[in-house]
């Protein structure tokens, strides 16, 4: 008798709610209208990130609007009504009404998950892995989620009124908080840590995670494991606070049960704060977004890295790869479906390879400070991978991770300690020789106050006249060998700086007599393949990594090109050169 | 005691908060039997009713619906018993026969929603929408879920306010078969017609007190215990009133001699003395009729105030 009740309820609820526009439209029209108003305007249609983006987020409009105006309105329309009062006099409890709504709110929702997935693959070309079982867990976990905290706000009100601006307080900050409208981090730091106590943003996160990370259900455990808590607080206390009829009066003791359902959150959100691994993940997932740009470099004189050149050309970049190199004509961005970069004839190279860089100085017991930054300052001057000389704290091996998941800018750590034979930069550098320091290159990204302060260590060091000679000599007799080995500037040592350093090491090996264009391939295929990164890193090469250099002038001509630096791609993200080094001379450095 | 009560109360008080809604009721419904409470609006009738249909615990009193507690087995006493409420409604997009699979899903017991709906005459509308139903359609749909669990008692608040007559009419015919029917009925209303027409018994409440019981003819008799025969003539009537009216018949005139009222316990007499009398006058009859008192009647003179507004 029970169940045949929980059925007919079921049943006839999903037949009012199929039969009512005004559903329809909050779960499918007005999603599908933001869906269509970012999909062709505002560009989700060039970048996976932002499409998976864009289906997060109308995926949140419907789970948000599900919960708080189909569940909460709904149920406070019906007891205004003596729609319920009607149900009062027939020997069921509010179990069944209750879970109908739930099962009713997941029915009608998950029709749109699958609505919104079609149409990013095969209207926009979305073309993301997809863990499905995993994606329709956790929103639907969401969705009973937020539907049994809609039912609890028809349990609260006391009339229709009540309910709308209720559920409107709820919508609104929770949309907005969760990062699914805007991103986060435009935010007060106090907004963003309330965001860490809101379901929502736990939602939302999850969801990403999903769609652009790869991630499972089980990743998200604490996301699904919160939501399931609260739908099950969500579905005893609408129970215990239901009323059949108006003027039933809500007890104000009982509006303390609300706590309840919060309670979940207040826990995950107490250990966000704690562990911040959110922070950390909305780092990830904006990085991902960027990465998944699709670009479409065109009019561009190409060196291939290995010495190959296209005097007229294009790349397509699509989820940090290279998707295709054109020769001569390059279609039209619209046509690919990507964001044009007009190269204006300008040279687009592999990002270089720096094959010794120092994280610790040797004896350091702790990591030094600022090694983001250090980081971040090798993707400004167009280094997109580099090799660590011995590193006795493991320092490549935590941030390789770090960049990898983008946590972190930086330049791919390749693996493997092999250790240069010398640098020319260096060995200038330890003969007193400091004039990298009055470089543009350095001046760009280190505040002035460093630089005087490395001048002036530079001063105190015992000077070693005959380094730089002895390094040059040993560069001329490999190159007369025809063995070059691969650059590596940041063994400029106690200098540490990052591209300048390379950059130094590059146009002294010109001064030396070595050919540009081998001095190129060095520093890319060579490099690459030395580090076992051959096969798809330090080439411009369809398939291979879109870790990309564009530099202003002729690089084969006079490699000083390098350092005038128009564009720089790190695994299909387009780096953001200006914010980098403005972040990094506030820092101090 | 030859059956037992279907419906028993004793005592029965209600307060909401210093407000004493009910005050002190006792009664009882035999099996079978049509039950009337008759009231103003706010006499305490849907408070009693709701008492005794589980939706309301009592403040005091001893209550026992088909020998339940309907406080304590609420949901027996739900399952058994049928309810046409006041001013519900049903959600607008739902139609006839899906509120009537949808109510017989609840109970233990239900009869074939077909039959039942044919039986309410709403077999022709068993597709429509429950918002394009008429007063007197949604009255009868709301009569069907009261009785689609084959219940052994019947309660109707208020069946037919705000119907219009000719639809009153039919609803009470649908009242009474659940007579022929063998079912106990509890009805509230505020039509002394209905009333009349309808139930075996009548308790008239009045401001939370019962204040008087019996079958509708009992109580007129025992109130009034006459009949008035009113007439109305084109000229004065007579000074000298008939011989056989000096005792026993109580008579009042007005509009100036033109209009006259008699009453007595043996109305036709009086008829026909009238009409002589009048003849010998050979004053024109424009208007005659007989009287019963009516339950108003007895509600004027039980509580001195009418019921209609």
């Amino acid at each position: 008798m029970r169940l045949r009740a929980y059925a007919a309820y079921i049943k006839i609820t999903l037949k009012l709610t199929l039969r009512d526009r005004v559903v329809l439209f909050f779960n499918y029209l007005m999603p599908l209208l933001f869906f269509i108003a970012f999909g062709e305007g505002l560009g989700a249609g060039t970048s996976s990130g932002a499409m998976s983006q864009t289906v997060s987020m109308v995926l949140m409009f419907g789970v948000l609007g599900t919960g708080f105006f189909g569940g909460g309105i709904r149920a406070t329309m019906d007891r205004e009504a003596g729609i319920l009062r009607r149900f009062k006099v027939a020997p069921i409890s509010p179990a069944p009404l209750l879970v109908a709504s739930l099962v009713t709110g997941w029915a009608v929702f998950l029709p749109s998950v699958f609505l919104f997935l079609s149409l990013a693959r095969w209207r926009y070309g979305w073309d993301q892995p997809l863990n499905l079982a995993s994606l329709l867990i956790v929103t639907s976990v969401g969705v009973l989620a937020f539907r049994s905290m809609g039912l609890i706000i028809a349990s609260v009100v006391n009339s229709m009124q009540e309910s709308q601006i209720i559920a409107q307080l709820l919508y609104m900050p929770m949309l907005l908080l969760s990062g699914a409208a805007v991103p986060l981090h435009i935010f007060p730091e106090w907004l963003q840590k309330l965001a860490q106590f809101l379901p929502a943003t736990h939602l939302y996160l999850g969801t990403q995670g999903i769609l652009v990370r790869g991630e499972t259900a089980w990743d998200n455990r604490a996301a699904v494991g919160s939501m399931l808590l609260a739908m099950a607080a969500g579905l005893v206390i609408s129970i215990k606070l239901f009323r059949w009829e108006k003027d039933e009066k809500v007890k104000p003791a009982a509006k303390l049960w609300l706590a309840g359902i919060m309670l979940p959150f207040v826990l995950i959100g107490a250990w966000e704060m704690h562990h911040r691994g959110n922070e950390r993940k909305m780092r990830m997932l904006e990085r991902q977004t960027r990465r998944s740009q699709s670009w479409l470099i065109r009019d561009a004189r190409i060196f291939e890295g290995s010495g190959e050149w296209i005097e007229r050309g294009g790349v397509l970049i699509r989820n940090g790869k290279i998707e295709r190199v054109y020769r001569g004509t390059v279609p039209d961005p619209k046509e690919a479906r990507a964001e044009g970069i007009e190269a204006g004839g300008r040279t687009l190279l592999p990002a270089l390879v720096d094959s010794g860089v120092i994280l610790a100085k040797p004896g350091e017991k702790e990591p030094p400070q600022g090694l983001e930054g250090v980081l971040s300052g090798y993707v400004y001057w167009g280094v997109g991978a580099i090799q660590v000389l011995p590193d006795p704290l493991g320092l490549a091996e935590k941030y390789r991770k770090k960049v990898d998941e983008g946590e972190v800018i930086g330049p791919e750590i390749l693996p493997g300690a092999w250790v240069p034979p010398f640098s020319l930069a260096a060995a200038e550098a330890e003969g007193g020789d400091l004039s990298i320091l009055k470089q543009d290159l350095a001046r760009q990204f280190f505040s002035a106050g460093y630089l005087q302060g490395l001048a002036a260590q530079g001063a105190q060091r015992p000077k070693l006249p005959q380094a730089y000679g002895a390094a040059a000599a040993r560069l001329r007799e490999m190159w007369g060998r025809g063995e070059l080995p691969a650059p590596a500037g940041a063994a400029a040592g106690w200098l540490g700086l990052q591209g300048p350093a390379l950059l130094r090491e590059l146009e002294l090996w010109q001064k030396e007599g070595v050919p540009a264009q081998e001095i190129l391939r060095a520093a890319t295929s060579l490099a690459a393949a030395r580090a076992g990164a051959g096969g798809r890193l330090g080439r411009v090469r369809e398939g291979f990594d879109a870790t990309l250099l564009l530099v202003e002038g002729d690089p084969l001509e006079d490699v000083r090109a390098l350092g005038r630096i128009h564009t720089v791609i790190v695994r299909g993200e387009r780096v953001a050169r200006g914010e980098l080094a403005n972040q990094n001379k506030s820092s101090g450095k | 005691m030859a059956t037992p009560a279907a419906i028993h109360a004793s005592g029965l008080r209600k307060l909401y908060g210093d407000f004493e809604a009910v005050r002190g009721i006792d009664f009882e419904v035999a099996e079978g039997e049509i039950f009337g409470l008759l009231g103003p609006n706010g006499a305490g009738k849907t408070t009693t009713v709701e008492i005794l249909e589980g939706l309301r615990q009592r403040s005091a009193g001893e209550v026992s619906v088909l020998g339940c507690d309907p406080e304590k087995e609420t949901d027996a006493v739900k399952d058994r018993i049928g309810v046409a409420l006041q001013s519900t409604n049903l959600p607008d997009k739902i139609k006839v026969y899906e509120a009537a699979e949808l109510f017989a899903a609840f109970y233990t017991r239900s009869v074939d929603a077909d039959a039942l709906l044919r039986r309410l005459q709403l077999w022709e509308k068993r597709h429509a929408f429950y918002s394009t139903l008429s007063g007197g359609q949604k009255q009868r749909l709301a009569l069907a879920l009261a009785l689609v669990n084959d219940p052994e008692l019947v309660f109707l608040d208020e069946p037919t306010t705000g119907l219009d007559p000719q639809v009153r009419l039919e609803i009470h015919t649908l009242i009474s078969r659940l007579r022929e029917q063998r079912k106990t009925v509890l009805l509230t209303t505020h039509y002394i017609e209905e009333a009349e027409r309808l139930c075996d018994r009548v308790a008239i409440i009045d401001e939370g007190r019962i204040v008087a019981m019996g079958a509708p003819r009992e109580l007129q008799d025992r109130v009034l215990g006459h009949a008035r025969v009113e007439v109305k003539t084109a000229a004065p009537m007579p000074e000298e009133l008939p011989e056989a009216w000096r005792e026993g018949v109580a008579t009042v005139f007005s509009d100036g001699r033109k209009m006259l009222c008699a009453s007595a316990e043996k109305p036709a007499r009086i008829v026909v003395e009238l009409v002589k009398w009048l003849e010998a006058a050979g004053i024109e009859i424009e208007d005659l009729h007989i009287r019963r008192p009516t339950l108003e009647d007895v509600f004027l003179e039980l509580t001195g105030k009418s019921l209609r507004e």
